[in-house]
């Protein structure tokens, strides 16, 4: 674990003290507050409802299966060891569990840039030119592929605000971001997007 | 509410008013509605890259995976003191039931298919020993 993957409950509230977030209802707090005394029943309803939100953030945001598993295994790790202890009203849990996996994703990304490998990144091959958009089933890859290929900020605005449906408030929070630089990260984002996809529109050839 | 700014709200939020702002979707709507000319072609292109965005595959949680966050809920249990210790217990006692549930649902299942394989063995040898001539039944099932 390394420091950036470390946020502690004070540090989060910390970064939503700055008038961001001055009053919410946390709709996590009842079932935080039980799983905090280990009631089973609350444990599986907290795996239910977070586990597949943390393995879609981890798997968008890193591009690869098992990493994606590892993050959001340990991201729930996390929110078992916090749950005792958790203080309700100072920040949303939801919040709180996305800061750390997303944390953990960035260890994760650093560590690739750090490791230099002889073998070049796996890259779909998109065949000729011609052939590209017209294989409707491979338009989820495709589209997959093209956010691997953002850059890191554009990447997770994007999935912060499209996928995991954060309003602009709470994805600049945790971004540590302005409203206005989030917006700027998300349009470049969705350019890039609309440029590497446009084979693959509704309305081009096949798809 | 500016062309430039809806413009930009569009740019990074997209087609889909649920996306937009708080604050500013009521005027961004009524921007929209009262500029079809400017609105309508932003917001169709807008679209195309939201459902491009919706095509991305979901990676869907395995059982393994969620019965590896269930156990180490039991462990980090086990980590904050006597607390922990009560989770342990109500855990292993509430996942354990369903374990010995589903271990006898398999011995009823196996008792069960055992018995249908013994009937179609003794089937198959009846058939078979009376194509044979000469043969007693109890020679066969005994």
């Amino acid at each position: 674990m390394t420091g950036a993957a470390v946020l502690d409950h004070a540090g989060l509230a910390a970064t939503f003290a700055r008038g961001r977030m001055a009053t919410f209802a946390d709709p996590d707090e009842d079932l935080v507050r039980r799983v905090g005394k280990g009631d089973p029943a609350a444990i599986q309803a907290m795996v239910a409802r977070k586990l597949p939100r943390m393995l879609a953030l981890a798997h968008r945001m890193l591009g690869d299966a098992v990493e994606a598993e590892d993050v959001a295994q340990e991201a729930l790790l996390r929110a078992w060891r916090q749950a005792p202890r958790w203080v309700t009203g100072k920040a949303k849990f939801d919040t709180w569990l996305h800061r750390v996996a997303l944390n953990l994703c960035y260890d994760r990304l650093r560590r690739r840039r750090e490791v230099p490998t002889d073998a070049p990144p796996d890259r779909r091959d998109e065949g000729p030119a011609p052939d590209r958009g017209l294989l409707a089933a491979d338009v989820g890859a495709a589209v997959n592929d093209a956010l691997a290929r953002l850059p890191d900020r554009q990447r997770e605005a994007i999935v912060l605000c499209h996928y995991q449906e954060l309003s602009n408030i709470e994805a600049a929070g945790l971004m540590d971001v302005s409203i206005e630089a989030l917006e700027s990260l998300l349009s470049r984002g969705r350019r890039a997007l609309r440029l590497a996809l446009a084979d693959h529109r509704p309305g081009a050839e096949g798809v | 509410m500016t062309a430039e700014r809806f413009l930009a709200l569009v740019a990074a939020y997209g087609a889909d008013r649920r996306r937009w702002p708080d604050g500013e979707r009521p005027a961004a709507e009524a921007f929209a509605a009262a500029h079809r000319d400017l609105a309508g072609p932003v917001l169709t292109e807008a679209d195309a890259v939201d459902a491009l965005l919706h095509r991305s595959p979901t990676l869907q949680v395995s059982m393994a995976l969620r019965d590896r966050v269930i156990a180490a809920a039991a462990s980090a249990g086990g980590q904050v003191g006597r607390t922990g210790r009560v989770w342990i217990d109500r855990l292993s006692l509430a996942f354990g039931a369903g374990w010995a549930a589903a271990a006898c649902a398999g011995v009823v299942a196996g008792v069960i298919m055992t018995g249908h394989l013994t009937a179609d063995a003794q089937a198959d040898a009846v058939l078979y020993q009376a194509s044979l001539l000469g043969v007693d039944d109890t020679e066969v099932l005994g």
